[in-house]
């Protein structure tokens, strides 16, 4: 199991750039939902790759924009659940 | 109770006003507006653009995201006889600009960052949510927290059921969007419709979940108006949001597209747990919802007294049928997808080829006659009579003046009079609830000058309704590693047009196969890629 902050942040990049932006490197603070980067079912894929991916549960009132905004934001998420 | 006979936006609203001017009437983040705030901002705003120079018959763009700003934009054009056009809020600059020019947009209302996105002179004059913006889109710019808390109208100007009321663009295909030219009276008659069928009320609290760009969006707003119902507006599409304002706002009617369904029923634990008591009505639209999806829904909510409406409509005529709750069993597996009977003060018809009235269990075209069918597409002739035609049953002694909408779905309907959703006659691809043209993601990805043809379609995806699927052929064709050229493409194409247009999966041939009439064979190269 990966846990550490850094690899969770380079994990969601990697996803996002391999799933979302065509290969683009999304900023760690580029607003995701807001700019229309991601659509909401591909946020569904990104939680399901990160709970197998990092052994977490995101909670139904924890999938929001405020916890999946931007990439800084969910690698807080993943941290504090990983840690 | 009604102090006006309903003829435009602006009555509903006016009526609302009389009823409870200090009810609640939208909702936006933590702040509450009344109905005395949509009056009076509207009429300021309503003064501003007067003040602009926006005529009786005009258009103004809203290119806001869904936002207090939008509603009174909305209702601020009407009082002057001015028809609003809500713009997609995950449109680009060139499809912004393209509608702009479309339909001859000089004020547009929007928010900076969009704004500055726009080529210079795109507007006359922009009403600017934020900061001042760079650059040089419009002419002159005001800022619309000021226009909405200037002097109002001393009077409405003299506004007609006729009237040109809004334009909703749809997906077109001759590669850009078509706008349906919307009529105060389909708008109206459509608010009254739908919220006959919903029975809403003062006490309701409807959740916009959907764009307002969209039809059924629109109506959201539309029905909670003539209701005096309160509307809370949802930005948001993520699940966890969704749930919140469902049990924050204790919401007693939302309406979505599939894909928003099954956001919903991942938060399933929470929800049986705790139920959503307060949600009288859930209503579907924009297709339809896969069967394991709509029997998981029916689980959650039925129990807790939720009715579950299914519905079927046209931007064209903005709202055609629905399946009353109480029937929801017909849409199944055995009995197909049942898309109800037509809504009220209306008649759905169906068409064979010969034109004739199709007998029980024959399949023919859905054919919509009734007070919401629009006025046609804005500055489209050839789609305009391709789509509205004239009654094909009405006695010859009417001749053939009115108009109805032929809607390019195959139905059939069963002795009871159900009607079932059969498929489309177009290569219309649905995807995550918007209607798309092949010929749309066609155009963008040509855009990206890296493409020699294009050729995109549907394929089957019931998570989403139909995944965008493109194949192309490159301009270089000169073998090498097309991997790079696809990512180039797929770049492009994320920064010009919408997320929902991006293909799923863009594959690379040396030549496109042609029909004998030179043309790109969609058909035989999506039945090609179905079958592996």
């Amino acid at each position: 199991m990966v846990s550490s902050n850094g690899d969770a942040r380079a994990a969601i990049r990697g996803w996002l750039q391999e799933n979302v932006t065509g290969g683009r490197d999304v900023p760690d603070d580029e607003p995701l939902i807001e700019n229309g980067v991601m659509t909401s079912l591909q946020t569904v894929e990104l939680v399901a790759y990160l709970e197998d991916t990092f052994g977490i549960i995101v909670e139904d009132e924890e999938f929001d924009e405020e916890n999946f905004g931007s990439v800084d934001a969910i690698a807080r998420l993943v941290e504090s659940k990983a840690a | 109770m009604s102090a006006r006979p309903e003829f435009t936006l602006h009555d509903l609203l006016h009526n609302s006003v009389a009823r409870d001017a200090s009810a609640v009437a939208v909702v936006d983040g933590d702040t509450h507006y009344t109905y005395e705030d949509l009056e009076r901002e509207s009429s300021s705003l309503g003064a501003a653009l007067a003040d602009a120079g926006v005529e009786r018959g005009d258009r103004v763009g809203v290119l806001v995201e869904k936002s207090w700003e939008a509603i009174v934009a909305m209702v601020a054009s009407s009082r002057i006889g001015a028809a609003y056009v809500n713009v997609n809020p995950l449109f680009k600059a060139p499809q912004v600009e393209y509608l702009a020019d479309d339909c001859d947009i000089r004020v547009m209302i929007g928010d900076t960052q969009k704004l500055e996105e726009l080529q210079p002179k795109t507007v006359e004059t922009a009403f600017y949510r934020g900061a001042k913006p760079e650059g040089h889109a419009a002419r002159s710019y005001v800022d619309v927290a000021d226009a909405m808390k200037g002097e109002g109208l001393k009077e409405d100007r003299k506004v007609s059921e006729s009237d040109l009321g809004t334009i909703l663009y749809t997906s077109g295909s001759t590669g850009m969007p078509k706008g349906v030219a919307t009529s105060q009276r389909n708008v109206v008659v459509g608010a009254q419709i739908v919220s006959t069928y919903l029975e809403n009320t003062s006490e309701d609290r409807i959740l916009s979940a959907l764009p307002l760009n969209f039809d059924a969006g629109m109506s959201q707003f539309t029905t909670s108006l003539r209701a005096g119902a309160s509307l809370y507006l949802l930005r948001s599409r993520l699940p966890g949001d969704l749930l919140k304002a469902l049990r924050r706002h204790e919401i007693t009617g939302v309406t979505g597209v599939p894909p928003l369904w099954a956001l919903l029923i991942r938060s399933a634990r929470s929800i049986r747990e705790n139920p959503l008591t307060h949600l009288r009505y859930l209503a579907n639209t924009g297709g339809r919802i896969p069967q394991a999806n709509l029997d998981e829904l029916r689980n959650l909510l039925e129990p807790a007294g939720t009715k579950i409406y299914l519905m079927y409509g046209l931007t064209e005529a903005f709202r055609s049928t629905y399946l009353d709750p109480d029937e929801i069993w017909r849409s199944s597996p055995e009995q197909g997808n049942c898309i109800g009977k037509a809504i009220p003060n209306s008649e759905i018809m169906v068409i064979t080829k010969e034109g004739k009235e199709a007998a029980p269990g024959e399949p023919g075209e859905l054919v919509h006659r009734g007070p919401t069918v629009a006025m046609g597409y804005w500055g489209n002739e050839e789609a305009t009579r391709k789509a509205y035609r004239p009654n094909p049953l009405a006695p010859p002694e009417l001749l053939d003046v009115e108009r109805v909408v032929y809607s390019g779905d195959t139905v059939k309907r069963d002795e009871e009079g159900y009607l079932y959703f059969l498929g489309r006659e177009d290569a219309m691809i649905k995807n995550q609830g918007y209607r798309l043209s092949p010929e749309e993601v066609e155009n963008l990805l040509l855009g990206s000058g890296l493409v020699h043809e294009a050729c995109a379609f549907g394929v089957e995806n019931p998570a989403v309704g139909q995944d965008v699927i493109a194949v192309i052929s490159l301009k270089d064709g000169s073998g090498g590693d097309s991997g790079e050229a696809i990512e180039s493409i797929r770049g492009y194409a994320i920064k010009n047009g919408p997320p929902y247009m991006i293909p799923k999966e863009i594959l690379v041939r040396d030549e496109l196969p042609k029909t004998g009439s030179g043309k790109i064979d969609r058909k035989g190269i999506s039945s090609a890629y179905a079958n592996g």
